[in-house]
């Protein structure tokens, strides 16, 4: 039953007319049956060839020391040289294991709950109530990173802020929120879920619109629950979009942005807080170190890489459904 | 799969292969190598035009282009229809052209400019960092201005630095040369080097029967007596004895009475023992220790606002309007947030009897506000175009205007806008009126700034009053900043960087109570083993320098 | 169809929908409140639901600004323009991706993945687009970002996954060439999908700011984000403020209020596109295409 809905245009393999020859012969015809489409790609191909593979070669400013008026070419080479000193930094390790700790926290918690609120929200009958919940829960997205940290500092705060004020409303101890390390991670993840999980859900809402309603009528005259129903045919129908989300999202971990990071963090909560980008703008106070921060760039996106490749390989075996 | 696999990695070297023959015929800078300010060619050409001494600077006009970092509080206006360039314009015969570029956007525009050599003839307001100046300043880019330029077309600069040689020091760079021109306050009117002191509701004081302290002791005494009276008269014991934005500010202004500190706020790591005369990294000595402890005991008693970590400026300053602060840090309660009834405290006396006023800023406040570079033609016009802003007749012209048409003078000498500057018909603020005279808002700009032509909020009488209580107990010596070779520098960025970041967190966990201060030892030893003794070298090597050995 | 028929499901879905409204709309009536209260108030915590002391001072400082109607039309312009160029560029790109029997598309993947992780940086970047002449125009802000990696995935799962086979055989077999099956079929069955590109893609544009700062010199052609910038870093500057009285402190106090009036007023336009969008979500669209 779930085979047709994935078969796709992946079902669609057309056989040659030659008869089998060599493999050379088989690939020419092949490209030129399909010399249209080559045309439609031939766009986007020369955009990345102009705007991302012609720049390229800046990428080894992160092995030397770059003086702007010699240029990318001209700056004097040091090999491993930043990168050494970032990796001797006396908080490397810490750097590491926060960057990760995050990632993997928002990860776990942030990744499920979006697909929950389409489920969910997919569930209702088309009408008021549906419209509503789906523009209140995607509209956290258009705060500013400013505002949404300025807020969570005031709703937190041990002496004015609501939380609390609850709290010991109901007989307890104000919790330093913003400044226990312990706390830190935690509400940097929920409130990015607050903030983003409406808006991550539309993908998902998007996927589950051509799920064919056939599935429903015939499970439901089978007698199956709601449920049922959702567990069995929505989350398969949907199967792939997670998968490829999920691929990406790791393929992203090295990458906590630094904004956020940055206002929510205080001398205090640094042994929870500090994460390679924060780290890399304080090295860069005293002076450009451009350089500096290109290699710790490239160290993220080779680590991001080799995740996205290594995930990538396991959803093949186990799934259809891959990048390549 | 092996067909495949030969074709991805074939791909991809093709390209890339493409893309490195790509970048080596892109259209690279070759930044020149001269390091005087001669141009050359147009020597003989320039000599006539250019007057060495008076007015107008050329006589023929000349056409120059300035790198120029705009604060988001300076206005659109573009610089040449505001007075003070229209008049400097008319009296020079230059005409400047200022291409704005937006503080957001200034280093990485800078960046862009220097790599495409796309840079105009000078940086003007544009943050220039010390290690770029050096950088810069040794493949040529910058001119040097030493060794000719400054000596004889810019004799403002050098009598200010004839005056105040620190301010010399601090403008060169480890190879020697000179290649900027600063932001610079005037060393003598010590409330402006104060800057922020710390204030004392003084009705408070007064409803406690208290006199102001003197003592650590004293202060001590206040706060607590704060705690439990109610004094802003609203029934509940609410007010806060000290609140701020974060606890560095209070450190920097108690620590004077332990001792350490001595050489003022340009050095927050080292200073020199006044008992050995030597360098001493006094953020790990036991004098500090002390002021750590200090500061605890008011954290664990309630004597200082729980919120001081986390909050902003904004948020304290809402504190301050409700009347809820007894002490705190700032400009000046009045213009933060109409904070009446403050006095600044003087030097307090601590318990081994320093009492020294360590909070004093550095004079010199961008090393790098005004550069020339190897591709202005006119290196001698431009350094006498930019000197004249630091005498007084150009700094008022900056600051001020023009008499008559932006300012006028009083009675007792003060200078003061006009009313339709400060209180502006259509409404405008005052930064907002000003956009049309003057372009001082938002700060960083090359110039020499003195309580003659600038009034902040320095220039209160409550701030005046709290210079004259500090003068008696000032540091003796002040130091600038030390500048650093590329390699310090690094060294500074990472093994300093560090040190720096290590510290300030556990200073942070002492004070607060979640590291005891049995840690202390093991703390020490562990700042010790981050590289203190390589950082104490590199220290001694730019206060050497810094002193001309 | 049963109309009032609601079940136990539908109860606990819909009030466990409502909790979340609830907690996702709370911090969201604080940030409109808070534009029009008093700040002092805002920041000491007593606003924290209704406007306390109302004022407009936010939104007066916000429209007295005359760059917000210049920033608006470009921001308005370069959004359609830019968001039309990436829809184009994405499905060119996502639908012979999706092509199971096109040779090289594996190659060609892997390629366009590999730039999400690897690029030469701003300097290089810039001058490409420098050399090309396009520094300080509107293509500035489109052309360098004519598409996202992440968008074209995303599309081509879209594409792989709801898109039965026997659609394209059908197709095939009618004599329909690459260009027709795309225009005839593909894009028509393809309007959930377009619908969630022209939000991400707009949402995308409107909020972008960094190209402009990096590419643009004349203030004509800022877009909104630059001039909201500018208005929110202005009451952040308290180095040399050259006040003497206590002016400065409504200054600074008033800069709170413009910091949340200008959330509102940036992102309202662009906030309503989704609920113009949602009927677009359209359940079963693929029914009446393998019925046809």
């Amino acid at each position: 039953m779930g085979q047709s809905q994935t078969a796709g245009i992946e079902g669609v393999a057309l056989k040659p007319i030659q008869p089998t020859g060599k493999k050379k012969g088989k690939l020419y015809l092949a490209v030129k049956r399909h010399w249209r489409l080559y045309v439609l790609i031939a766009p986007v191909l020369v955009y990345f060839a102009v705007f991302h593979y012609l720049p390229m070669y800046g990428v080894q400013i992160a092995f030397k020391d770059f003086i702007g008026t010699r240029g990318i070419w001209g700056s004097p080479w040091v090999g491993m040289k930043h990168f050494e000193r970032f990796f001797d930094s006396f908080f490397f390790w810490r750097l590491l294991k926060n960057t990760i700790g995050i990632s993997l926290y928002e990860l776990a918690v942030g990744f499920p709950i979006p697909i929950l609120l389409a489920l969910m929200v997919n569930e209702l009958r088309q009408g008021a109530f549906k419209r509503i919940v789906q523009t209140v829960t995607y509209a956290p997205h258009f705060l500013s990173t400013v505002v949404l940290v300025g807020m969570v500092v005031i709703f937190l705060s041990p002496s004015t802020g609501i939380v609390n004020k609850a709290i010991e409303a109901f007989g307890g101890e104000a919790v330093y929120f913003m400044t226990e390390p312990a706390w830190f991670k935690s509400i940097y993840v929920f409130s990015g879920v607050w903030q983003q999980m409406g808006w991550s859900s539309i993908i998902y809402l998007a996927a589950l619109t051509s799920i064919d309603p056939h599935l429903h009528e015939a499970a439901r005259v089978d007698g199956a629950s709601r449920l049922r129903r959702i567990w069995h045919i929505n989350l398969p129908g949907i199967r792939p979009t997670i998968v490829i989300l999920l691929i990406l999202n790791v393929g992203s971990v090295m990458g906590v942005g630094f904004e956020k990071i940055f206002l929510m963090q205080n001398s205090l909560n640094m042994e929870s807080s500090d994460v390679i980008s924060t780290y890399v703008y304080r090295s860069g106070i005293l002076g450009a170190q451009y350089s500096f921060s290109a290699a710790v760039g490239l160290f993220n996106s080779v680590v991001n890489f080799i995740l996205l490749i290594s995930v990538n390989r396991i959803a093949r075996r186990l799934d259809q459904t891959s990048l390549w | 799969m092996t067909l495949k696999k030969k074709w991805l990695g074939a791909g991809v070297s093709l390209l890339l292969a493409a893309s490195l023959i790509a970048g080596c015929t892109q259209s690279e800078n070759t930044g020149g190598k001269g390091n005087s300010g001669d141009s050359g060619d147009s020597g003989a050409a320039q000599t006539e035009n250019f007057n060495p001494t008076g007015m107008p600077i050329v006589n023929e006009p000349i056409q120059l282009t300035f790198f120029t970092g705009l604060a988001g509080t300076n206005g659109s206006t573009p610089f040449e229809e505001r007075l003070v360039y229209k008049e400097m314009q008319k009296m020079s015969n230059i005409n400047v052209k200022f291409e704005f570029v937006p503080f957001d956007a200034l280093t990485e525009k800078r960046n862009l400019a220097l790599a495409n050599g796309d840079y105009p003839d000078a940086f003007f307001t544009a943050r220039i960092p010390a290690a770029d100046l050096m950088k810069y300043g040794a493949e040529g880019v910058f001119v040097q201005l030493d060794g000719g330029l400054l000596e004889n077309y810019a004799p403002n600069l050098t009598a200010l630095m004839e005056k105040y040689p620190a301010l010399k020091k601090a403008l060169t760079m480890p190879d020697g040369h000179i290649y900027s021109m600063p932001s610079f306050y005037d060393p003598e009117f010590l409330p402006m080097l104060i800057g922020t002191p710390l204030w004392i509701k003084q009705d408070w004081l007064d409803q406690l029967g208290m006199k102001e302290p003197q003592t650590i002791d004293e202060y001590y005494n206040f706060l607590k007596a704060v705690k439990e009276t109610d004094l802003n008269g609203n029934g509940q014991l609410d007010e806060i004895p000290y609140s701020g934005s974060g606890i560095g500010p209070f450190i920097d202004q108690i620590k004077g009475a332990w001792g350490v500190g001595t050489r003022g706020l340009g050095h927050k790591y080292v200073d020199v023992d006044p008992e050995t005369n030597e360098l001493r990294f006094f953020r790990t000595t036991d004098r500090y220790k002390e002021v750590l402890q200090f500061i605890n005991k008011l954290y664990t008693e309630g004597l200082m606002d729980k919120d001081i970590f986390t909050q902003d400026s904004k948020t304290l300053y809402a504190k301050g309007g409700q009347n809820l602060l007894a002490s705190t840090i700032n400009p000046n309660p009045i213009t933060q947030f109409n904070g009446e009834g403050y006095v600044g405290l003087g030097a307090l006396k601590g318990p081994h009897g320093d009492q020294l006023y360590t909070h004093i800023k550095v004079p010199m406040v961008w090393p790098g506000a005004f550069a020339i570079t190897n591709k202005n033609p006119h290196p001698e016009a431009t350094v006498r175009w930019m000197d004249y802003f630091f005498s007084e007749e150009g700094a008022t012209l900056f600051f001020m205007g023009k008499e008559g048409e932006s300012y006028t003078v009083q009675p007792d000498g003060t200078l003061e806008f006009m009313d339709h500057i400060k209180n502006n018909p259509n409404g405008l603020t005052l930064d907002q009126a000003l956009t049309d005279y003057v372009s001082w808002m938002g700060g960083s700009y090359p110039g020499y700034v003195n309580v003659k032509w600038f009034k902040g909020s320095e220039s209160l009488p409550s701030a005046i009053e709290a210079g004259e209580k500090a003068e008696p107990h000032q540091i003796e010596e002040l130091w600038y900043n030390f500048n650093y070779t590329p390699e310090e520098t690094e060294f500074m960025s990472t093994v300093g960087s560090d040190i720096h970041t290590y510290i300030t967190e556990m200073e942070a966990k002492f004070v607060n109570g979640s590291a005891s201060f049995s840690e202390w030892d093991k703390y020490v030893e562990t700042v010790h083993r981050m590289g203190v003794e390589d950082y104490m070298r590199v220290y001694q090597t730019a206060f050497d320098r810094y002193n001309g050995k | 169809m049963r109309l009032r028929n609601v079940s136990m499901f539908d109860l606990i879905n819909g009030s466990m929908l409502t909790l979340i409204c609830l907690i996702v709309l709370y911090p969201l009536l604080f940030v409109i409140s808070a534009s029009i209260s008093n700040p002092a108030e805002v920041l000491s915590g007593n606003m924290w639901l209704w406007p306390v002391d109302i004022t407009w001072y936010g939104y007066e400082r916000v429209f007295h600004n005359s760059d917000i109607l210049t920033g608006y039309v470009n921001t308005i312009l370069y959004t359609a323009i830019g968001t039309t160029v990436n829809l184009i560029m994405t499905v060119l790109a996502a639908y012979p991706l999706a092509r199971a029997d096109l040779p090289g598309r594996n190659l060609m993947m892997a390629l366009i993945v590999f730039t999400m992780f690897f690029g030469g940086g701003l300097i290089p970047t810039y001058m490409v687009v420098r050399d090309l002449g396009m520094t300080n125009t509107m293509w500035a802000l489109i052309i360098p970002n004519a598409v996202s990696v992440y968008n074209i995935l995303i599309m081509r799962t879209y594409y792989q996954s709801s898109i039965p086979g026997e659609i394209l055989e059908a197709a095939a077999i009618d004599g329909s060439s690459d260009f027709r099956t795309l225009f005839r079929i593909i894009l028509p069955l393809s309007v959930p999908i377009i619908a969630v590109m022209v939000l991400f893609y707009a949402v995308g544009h409107w909020n972008s700011y960094f190209s402009a700062l990096i590419y643009l010199t004349d203030r004509e052609l800022y877009p909104l984000q630059l001039f909201m910038r500018e208005i929110l870093i202005q009451g952040q500057m308290e180095e040399m403020v050259n006040a003497a009285d206590s002016s400065h402190a409504q200054t600074i106090m008033d800069e709170e209020a413009v910091k949340y009036a200008i959330i509102v007023v940036a992102n309202l336009p662009i906030f309503l596109l989704y609920p113009f969008l949602q009927k677009y979500f359209v359940k079963g669209i693929m029914i009446g295409a393998i019925k046809g």
